[in-house]
């Protein structure tokens, strides 16, 4: 694994809200991770994890509260001249959830595209304009003559391959894509799903992918991690997760999931999770430990050494 | 086996009139309801699938909707014709929905144990008093904790899934014939959803009612029918048992719904996808609505709308596909896989 | 179940083929904004009738002063008091065109015979002997062009304001909105009073008076849009592309906003030409010989038994303009408002 290129390294983030008032929410919890360059890593967890909030502090929507995001050793939060925010806006884009609320509803198609191309003085002349426009309409599968029409007229999906036109043009290395298909119906999910990979073939792509449909996750990722309340108690390669759940959450989490498949689901039993099951002892450190290569679990000593056994 | 119908839609029609014409949102839709069994309704939005069950309901908007025509019969009445008065008593007593929000369809300003008190005392006529008593055993029956300090509570001091199962038990309250579940886990998480599920089945088979269970998610259909249509472009186009539609589907569209979504065996190879966007009902297409998205598409298609076809006694579906002179095709791979996954669990008892 | 009123031939069940570039075709005409709400105006025939008078009465305000040989300052003594009377309506008696006013003791008499006068005064004259019908348009002119002003000021100072308080936020915003609620605070009439008698009336003063804390209500409908767009997906996108604040409060609030503006304006111009009309009736109004309807109808008042007509004419118009913005207001807001859209 060590050849691999670190493309990201997440160390310590801490996104507090409110901070030293009575509702302080500590949405992302000290979590530390890493995206190597041309994976797909996928963050799964509940409404109200932090899955969100993580990728939102990475791409500086928010102000991180602490820890340090490290973008091929740079990090992307603290003091930054607005020219070197300019590049990290190149180099690492976002995909929204929400095909309806992410497009100016006031703006033609070909101007939401372009906008990211206007910022950067990525085109010479008008004409190269609407031809970089054209070529991203194409590339995700919708053509020209749509670039003369309004958002409201599109379609959930289309809509969505729009924003995801938005976030290439301006040739991203990174991109984090922020529930991209939980809005959309299910015979559009694979249109898009399809798409995000084709273009990370071609176009090398990194991708943060946070989700909280399991298995469009664990196809479209290579390793994934699972958050819970602000912590990430589990990463592991998709294959190892499923196959090795080594966390009682991730294992309840699997559990839940319904598989298109009757004859399972009538057989299956549920585990459920409840947090004080751990019997952590007062002051005893629970940190994230890597039990086998790859496969990081949030556990303390004790568990530690079980899993491990249970792993072997 | 002669299975008592509580519930039968006949050939019906719906449109909305809009500022730019004429919706035709439903276009011939017959199914019925069983005694006692769990039918999922299956589509995408815009397929007619909400629109139907609210037509039940009669809570489609009166101002710019209409039945064109058909039927819907419960028990032996034809609800289209009844009046609001008429309806107001089956609403809530013999039929009862739940709806996708748990968050907007509780009144935030009354205790939960008067939301659920509300339909006792007006359908029932029980005293207030009883009203209590059954409301603490209803909180009871859909499994929260403490219903006696829990009912004079109100909704704000309840969790997402807390508040479904107390919407479940405003539903039940009146033990109805027919349960109309709207999208009813969508908006909670997995684990919630998991047991919202596992109490609708718990309860469905204590008190005996016949669910219709709308939802886009096949896992979610997987785990509570008995029964699924599967509707597209305002009409169904295939109904079956789950075994039959989850393991032999026939029409093109459920090969692509089932197709599209990545089972823990899918790996590298690139999940079908069904193209394009579903149709305009502002204007529907001429013949089949699904052809301009069907891969296996015949000129009968553009020209003809398919008849249901009987695959068994339980399993019909609606594509020109079944018909003898069509030519063979082979579904993708996905389904083939599945097929054979059902044959080899069947073969092996 | 096959369905058997249609022929079925074997050749049908041939492969067809469709063009894989249709599907994602939009066969409907591409609309814009301003098109879409024109659609929906349209159908709303309160709103468009509205309009249709707005329009004649804008026009007459400019056009309506030069229909009569009079002007509206002009007096002529020995002309006062004339009711109205018009060419070719005077013979029709139950229209109140005849030139006859009543007595006290309830006889009626033609005025312009009984002082031999061979003129035709539309709307009548007044105490002074001015034409009525000239002063009316002007004094509409005039309150229309007080009401516009207001409104106009009041959107761009509202508009600002509140565009800064919400998308700054923080400290900034609560010192700016403590400052909006002080004035909301002080009663409008008493700060009005104040700036008229130092001022002294006339135009500029009643709009400075009417826009000192007319904008407040403006700037807090675009704080409350600020703060719903902040956390909107395309704004997201549009921060993480890298765009400046003023590109996104100018590129992505603001037009998103024109809807709320523009209804807000439309509510803002009736109450200022109401409130005009209150400041003259109590006597802070405009000038003679500068007449504006609100002191047409405060001259009117003095003489309302004898002459009703001084004060009915003026009061109509008042009256007309509005109930027609109100509807027109009302019209674009169910047109605007992106919550009824389907």
């Amino acid at each position: 694994m060590g050849e691999r290129k670190k493309l990201l390294e997440i160390r310590n983030l801490k996104q507090y809200f409110n901070v030293g008032k009575p509702n302080e929410v500590r949405a992302v919890d000290n979590v530390s991770f890493d995206i190597y360059k041309g994976e797909v890593l996928g963050l799964v967890g509940e409404s109200g994890c932090g899955k969100s909030t993580t990728g939102r502090t990475i791409i500086r929507l928010y102000d991180a509260t602490g820890g340090e995001v490290l973008y091929d050793g740079v990090n992307v939060h603290g003091k930054k001249t607005k020219k070197e925010l300019k590049q990290f806006n190149r180099k690492m884009q976002m995909i929204f959830q929400d095909p309806y609320a992410s497009l100016n509803p006031r703006l033609k198609i070909a101007d939401v595209i372009a906008e990211g191309i206007d910022i950067h003085g990525l085109a010479k002349s008008k004409e190269d304009r609407m031809n970089k426009v054209y070529e991203l309409l194409e590339t995700v599968g919708l053509n020209r003559e749509h670039a003369n029409r309004y958002p409201h007229e599109f379609s959930g999906g289309q809509r969505q391959r729009i924003g995801i036109a938005r976030a290439l043009a301006v040739d991203p290395e990174f991109i984090i894509a922020d529930e991209p298909i939980s809005a959309l119906d299910v015979s559009i999910q694979a249109q898009v799903v399809n798409l995000m990979k084709k273009l990370q073939k071609e176009k090398g792509l990194t991708y943060l992918f946070i989700a909280h449909d399991l298995s469009m996750v664990k196809y479209i990722s290579d390793r994934i991690g699972v958050m819970y309340f602000g912590k990430m108690v589990e990463l592991a390669p998709a294959e190892e997760l499923y196959r090795n759940p080594l966390h009682p959450y991730t294992q309840s989490l699997l559990s839940a999931i319904p598989v298109p498949d009757p004859i399972s689901e009538r057989t299956r039993k549920r585990k459920t999770y409840n947090p004080a099951d751990h019997n952590y002892e007062e002051n005893e450190p629970v940190e994230f430990r890597e039990v086998t290569p790859g496969h990081f679990v949030l556990c303390s000593e004790k568990e530690f050494r079980k899993y491990q056994s249970q792993s072997k | 086996m002669v299975v008592e119908k509580v519930l039968e839609v006949k050939d019906l029609y719906i449109s909305f009139h809009t500022f730019a014409g004429e919706v035709k949102a439903i276009r011939g839709v017959s199914f019925d309801l069983r005694k006692g069994e769990t039918l999922a309704i299956v589509g995408e939005s815009g397929s007619g699938k909400s629109v139907t069950t609210k037509s039940i309901m009669r809570l489609l908007p009166e101002h710019n909707s209409e039945i064109k025509s058909g039927q819907i019969l419960f028990e032996g009445k034809d609800l289209t014709k009844l009046t609001d008065k008429q309806m107001q008593k089956i609403r809530g007593k013999d039929i009862s929905m739940i709806f996708q929000d748990p968050m907007t369809s509780l009144n935030p300003t009354m205790k939960i144990g008067s939301q659920i008190m509300e339909p006792l005392i007006k359908h029932q006529k029980l005293s207030k008093a009883a009203a209590r008593e059954r409301a603490i055993e209803l909180l009871k029956l859909v499994g929260i904790p403490k219903p006696e300090i829990r009912v004079d509570q109100y909704p704000h001091q309840f969790s997402g899934g807390m508040r479904q199962r107390v919407v479940i038990a405003i539903a039940l309250a009146c033990n109805p014939k027919v349960l109309i579940a709207d999208e009813p886990t969508t908006a909670l998480d997995v684990t919630i959803q998991a047991q919202i599920l596992e109490l609708m089945k718990d309860l469905q088979r204590k008190i005996d009612t016949s669910i219709i269970f709308i939802t886009h998610d096949l896992g979610v259909v997987a785990n509570v029918a008995d029964r699924v249509a599967v509707m597209y472009g305002g009409k169904i186009v295939e109904i079956g048992t789950a075994d039959e539609i989850f393991y032999n589907p026939q029409h093109p569209y459920t090969w692509g719904l089932i197709s599209s979504m990545p089972d823990m065996e899918t790996n590298d190879e690139e999940l079908y996808s069904i193209p394009g966007t579903p149709p305009d009902l502002l204007d529907p297409p001429k013949g089949d609505a699904f052809a301009p998205r069907n891969p296996y598409v015949m000129k009968i298609d553009l020209e003809q709308e398919p008849p249901f076809f009987k695959v068994s006694d339980t399993h019909y579906a609606a594509t020109w596909l079944l018909h003898p002179d069509a030519p063979k095709v082979e579904p993708p791979e996905a389904v083939k896989r599945r097929r054979n996954q059902f044959v080899g669990v069947k073969g092996g008892k | 179940m096959i369905n058997k009123e249609n022929v079925i031939i074997k050749d049908m069940f041939q492969p067809a083929h469709i063009d894989p570039s249709k599907s994602e075709k939009i066969a409907k005409p591409s609309l814009n904004f301003w098109q879409d709400a024109w659609l929906r105006v349209r159908k709303n025939k309160g709103a468009v009738t509205s309009m249709i008078i707005l329009a004649i009465i804008i026009i007459m305000a400019f056009v309506g002063p030069m229909l009569t040989p009079y002007d509206f300052d002009h007096q002529n003594t020995k002309h006062n008091n004339l009711p109205p009377r018009i060419q070719g309506l005077e013979n029709i008696h139950w229209l109140p065109f005849d030139g006859t006013l009543t007595r006290r003791n309830g006889t009626e008499y033609n005025a312009y015979e009984a002082r031999n006068i061979d003129a035709y005064y539309w709307f009548g004259t007044d105490s002074l002997g001015r034409d009525i019908f000239a002063r009316v348009w002007k004094g509409t002119q005039i309150s229309l062009l007080i009401a516009f002003l207001a409104a106009v000021i009041d959107m761009i100072i509202g508009v600002a304001y509140g565009a800064i308080s919400g998308y700054i936020g923080g400290r900034v915003d609560s010192v700016m909105q403590r400052i909006i609620e002080v004035l909301v605070g002080i009663p409008n009439l008493i700060i009005v009073v104040l700036m008229i008698l130092v001022l002294k009336p006339g135009i500029i003063p009643i709009v400075i008076a009417l826009t000192i804390t007319g904008w407040t209500s403006m700037a807090r409908v675009v704080r409350a849009q600020v703060l719903k767009f902040k956390n909107q997906e395309f704004v997201l996108a549009s921060k993480t592309l890298g765009a400046s604040d003023t590109s996104i409060v100018f590129k992505h609030m603001i037009p998103n906003m024109f809807g709320v503006i523009i209804i807000n304006t439309m509510f803002s111009i009736p109450n200022a030409i109401f409130f005009e009309a209150f400041l003259s009736f109590i006597g802070l109004g405009l000038q003679e010989p500068f007449a504006s309807l609100g002191t047409l109808v405060d001259d009117g008042f003095k003489s309302m038994i004898a002459f009703p007509y001084q004060m009915i004419i003026p009061s109509i118009m008042i009256a007309l303009i509005m109930v027609c913005f109100n509807l027109v207001a009302d019209g674009l807001r169910d047109a605007l408002d992106p919550k009824m859209r389907d």
